[in-house]
C-alpha cells in the first residue's frame, strides 16, 4: 500500500497503483457507483443545469465581494456568541486549534472529516501536542487505524476492501471478542458505532469542517450521513469548524441552490441524511450542545488565487464528481496523486497552493477528456486550468528535457505543413503495415508503458488529411 | 497588522485594490437567483404525497395520526413492533407534555450514551426531498436527534413546506434562534465499506415519522 507518498514521486506511485490488484479491484467499485447515482440524480431533476448556472453565478458574485461576505459573516457568527478566528497559513491554524484546545484543558479530540484539517495536517499537530484524536467518521477511523491519507474526497477509505478493514478492527479493537465474526458489512460499521460512542462523550473538543458558511446567519454547515458530525459537535464541551475562505456563501437561499447540488453530484442522493446549520454555543436555556464555539478561517493560499488565473477553482464544493469520471483516478486511484486532494480538482488545486514545482506531474495527469468539467456542479473549467499549469511548468524549465526536445521536434515539422503531412503519410503507411491487419500493436519499442496494459491502435493507411482531399473531390 | 487585516488586505489586493469596495450592502448582499426546481413547488395534497413518498425513499417509515392525542399509543405500538422496551427519551416538548404517558415509562431531557428510542418535534418539513427541520433548544435537545437508535419524529401535515425556501421563510418568521437547525432525511448511513449502503452508521438506525394530519387536503394550498 502506498503510505503518504509524494506528488513529485507520481509516476512512480501510478506504476505501483496499477500493479496492485486490491486497490484495482476496489476502483473498479467506484467508476459504477458513483457515477451510475450521479447520473440517475441528474436524470430526476430537470433543472439541474439550470441550476449549474446559478450556483456558478452565485459563487462568481461572492468571491468577487469575499472580503465583505467574510466580514459579514464574522459579524453574525459573533452576533450569536461564536469566536472567529483567522489564520495565515497552516502552520497558524495549527497553533490557533491548539491554543483552544490548552485553553480548555483538553485531552481528547473527536474530529467529523474535513479535508482542509488533512490540508494543514491537523491530527499530526494535535498528535505532537499529546492530544488524542479521534476520527469518527468510519471512513477516517478506517484510515487512521492504518496511518494512511484519505484516499477520495467523499470517501476517504475507498481504496479498502472489507476483510483489510477486518485485519484493522481485530488489531485495533483488541478489548473485544477475539473470536467475534464478521459476516458482513453490517457487522464492522455496528462495531465502529459502538467504539465511536463512546468517545464523543469523552472529547472534550469536538473539531468539523464546514461545506458552507453562511454570511446572512453566521452559521458553519455540514452535510453528512453518518450523524458522526452532529454528535461530535454536540457532546463535546467546545466546538471548533475549521473552514477555508471560500466557503462562504451569502445566504441561506444560495446554501439551498449549493444543497440541490452537492449530494446529487456527489453520491447520487438527493440530499444527504444529515444537513446542520450550526452557530454559536448552546443557548442559556439549552441542555446539550458545546459550551463555546470557535470558526478557523483559513487563507492558507486562496487570497492569492483571487484574480488569477485559477480563481474560478474556489468555486470547488468537494462533491467528487470531477474524479469520480475521471479515466486517470480510476485507473490509479487518489493516493498516486501524492496530495491532500487527487484527481482533477487536487491537479489545479495542489500546485496553486504548494507550488507548481514540486506538483508538476499532476496537472498532468490527465487525458483532457473533458469530464470531469462535463459534470462538475459549479462549471469549473479544470481542464484549462491544468493547460495553465503546464504553460508555467513549460515557462519555468520544470518539463523534462525529453519532452522538451519532443516538443521542439514536433514544433519543427508542425510549422512546416508540407513536411508535416509528407512524412505523417508516410509514418501511417509504415505504421499500418506494421501491424499486419490487425490494426493495433501489443508491443512498441519505447511505448512499454503503455502496450504492458493496452494495445496501441494502429493508424489508418491514409492520413485525415488525405482522406478529406480525396473526399471532397 | 492582525492576521485579520493582512488576510482581507491580500482578498482585496487580489479582487483589484480597495476602491471596487466601496459600495453599500444592499448592492452586494444579494440571493442570487436560482430557478426552484418543479418537485419544490408542489402543493396540496401533492405536496404531501411527495413529501412522504421521499421519505420512504430515503428510509424513513411513517404513521398517519388524527391529533397529537393518539401519540402515546401509536408510539407505543412502534415500540412493541420493533422490540424496543416500552419506554422513550424526550424533551419539555409542549406539545408532548400535556399527553397520557401512563402507559409508558417517559424520561425527559438530553440523550445519554445508550438510548433505544428518543422522541422529538419537528418544526416543519420539506416535500422535495422528504426533510425535516427540527431545531435544537430546551423543548428538544440536539442530541436526541442522534443518539436514539430508533428515532421518532412528530409533524403536522400544515407544517410541511415545498422545499427548501419554504423552510427558510417558516424559520426567519418563526424569530427563533437555535444552536442548530437540522436537516434529518431518513436514518444515518454509510457506503465506507465497499460502497455497501448500511443504515446505522453513528446516527439513528431508523426514523420514524408521525405525521399528525391537521390539513384537510383537498383544499390546502
Amino acid at each position: 500500500m502506498i503510505q503518504h507518498p509524494a506528488a513529485k514521486n507520481f509516476p512512480k506511485n501510478v506504476d505501483q497503483a496499477l500493479k496492485n490488484e486490491t486497490l484495482q479491484g476496489t476502483l473498479r467499485q467506484v467508476s459504477g457507483g458513483f457515477v451510475d447515482s450521479r447520473a440517475t440524480a441528474r436524470a430526476n431533476l430537470p433543472e439541474f443545469d439550470s441550476l449549474r448556472d446559478a450556483a456558478r453565478y452565485m459563487k462568481n458574485h461572492t468571491l468577487q465581494h469575499l472580503d465583505l461576505y467574510l466580514e459579514e459573516f464574522e459579524q453574525a457568527a459573533k452576533n450569536a456568541g461564536g469566536h472567529v478566528h483567522w489564520a495565515e497559513n497552516a502552520k497558524d491554524a495549527q497553533q490557533i486549534v491548539l491554543d483552544i484546545c490548552a485553553d480548555t484543558n483538553a485531552k481528547i479530540v473527536s474530529k467529523g472529516k474535513s479535508m482542509v484539517a488533512e490540508e494543514i495536517e491537523l491530527n499530526k499537530a494535535l498528535e505532537e501536542n499529546g492530544y488524542e484524536v479521534v476520527e469518527t467518521d468510519l471512513g477516517e477511523y478506517i484510515i487512521q487505524l492504518r496511518n494512511e491519507t484519505p484516499s477520495h474526497i467523499i470517501a476517504p477509505a475507498v481504496h479498502v476492501n472489507k476483510k483489510q478493514i477486518e485485519q484493522d478492527f481485530r488489531i485495533a479493537h483488541s478489548h473485544l471478542d477475539p473470536d467475534r465474526s464478521f459476516v458482513d458489512s453490517s457487522s464492522l460499521v455496528r462495531e465502529a458505532r459502538h467504539v465511536l460512542r463512546e468517545k464523543y462523550f469523552l472529547a472534550d473538543v469536538g473539531i468539523t469542517g464546514a461545506n458552507m458558511l453562511i454570511a446572512e446567519t453566521g452559521q458553519s454547515v455540514i452535510v453528512t450521513n453518518e450523524g458522526n458530525g452532529d454528535l461530535t459537535q454536540s457532546l463535546a464541551r467546545v466546538h471548533i469548524v475549521i473552514a477555508s475562505l471560500e466557503k462562504v456563501v451569502p445566504t441561506l437561499d444560495d446554501a439551498s441552490t449549493v444543497l440541490r447540488l452537492l449530494a446529487r453530484s456527489a453520491t447520487g442522493q438527493p440530499i444527504t441524511a444529515y444537513t446542520t446549520f450550526s452557530s454559536g454555543p448552546r443557548r442559556a436555556s439549552d441542555p446539550d450542545g458545546p459550551e463555546e464555539y470557535h470558526v478557523v478561517l483559513i487563507d492558507n493560499g486562496r487570497s492569492k488565487m483571487l484574480g488569477s488565473d485559477f480563481q474560478d477553482v474556489l468555486r470547488c464544493i468537494r462533491c467528487g464528481a470531477c474524479m469520480n469520471h475521471c479515466p486517470v483516478y480510476q485507473a490509479v486511484g487518489g493516493h498516486a496523486y501524492g496530495s491532500v486532494y487527487p484527481g482533477p480538482i487536487g491537479a489545479v488545486l495542489t500546485p496553486a497552493l504548494s507550488g507548481v514545482e514540486d506538483n508538476k506531474h499532476l496537472p498532468n495527469a490527465s487525458t483532457f477528456c473533458g469530464r470531469c468539467e462535463a459534470v462538475c456542479p459549479m462549471r469549473i473549467p479544470l481542464p484549462k486550468m491544468m493547460r495553465h499549469w503546464r504553460e508555467r511548468e513549460f515557462e519555468q524549465h520544470l518539463t523534462p528535457a525529453a519532452m522538451r526536445y519532443g516538443l521542439r521536434f514536433w514544433a519543427f515539422f508542425a510549422e512546416r505543413p508540407k513536411l508535416y503531412h509528407f512524412c505523417t503519410r508516410w509514418a501511417n503507411r509504415v505504421m499500418h503495415m506494421s501491424a499486419r491487419g490487425k490494426g493495433r500493436f501489443s508491443y512498441l519499442p519505447f511505448a512499454s508503458a503503455w502496450t504492458r496494459y493496452r494495445d496501441m491502435p494502429a493508424p489508418e493507411a491514409t492520413t485525415f488529411q488525405s482522406q478529406w482531399a480525396k473526399n471532397r473531390k | 497588522m492582525s492576521a485579520r487585516d493582512r488576510i482581507l488586505q491580500n482578498v482585496r489586493h487580489g479582487l483589484g485594490g480597495s476602491a471596487a469596495r466601496d459600495v453599500t450592502k444592499s448592492d452586494w448582499i444579494k440571493t442570487t437567483h436560482a430557478p426552484i426546481p418543479a418537485i419544490a413547488r408542489r402543493n396540496g395534497s401533492e405536496r404531501t404525497t411527495q413529501f412522504l413518498n421521499n421519505f420512504e425513499q430515503m428510509h424513513g417509515t411513517y404513521s398517519k395520526l388524527k391529533s397529537f392525542d393518539e401519540l402515546p399509543a401509536m408510539l407505543s405500538q412502534q415500540l412493541r413492533e420493533r422490540n424496543i422496551g416500552q419506554s422513550v427519551r424526550m424533551g419539555p416538548e409542549p406539545d408532548f407534555s400535556t399527553l397520557d404517558w401512563s402507559n409508558m415509562d417517559v424520561s425527559v431531557g438530553p440523550g445519554r450514551l445508550v438510548e433505544p428510542a428518543t422522541l422529538t418535534r419537528a418544526f416543519c418539513a420539506s416535500s422535495e426531498t422528504g426533510t425535516l427541520m427540527l431545531l435544537s433548544g430546551a423543548k428538544n435537545p440536539v442530541t436526541l436527534n442522534f443518539l436514539g437508535e430508533t428515532h421518532f419524529v412528530a409533524l403536522k401535515s400544515s407544517e410541511i413546506e415545498a422545499g427548501f425556501e419554504g423552510m427558510w421563510s417558516r424559520w426567519r418568521a418563526s424569530g427563533h434562534t437555535p444552536r442548530t437547525v437540522n436537516l434529518i432525511t431518513g436514518p444515518s448511513r454509510t457506503a465506507d465499506i465497499e460502497q455497501s449502503l448500511e443504515l446505522g452508521a453513528h446516527g439513528a438506525l431508523a426514523v420514524h415519522l408521525f405525521l399528525v394530519d391537521d390539513l384537510d387536503t383537498k383544499d390546502a394550498t
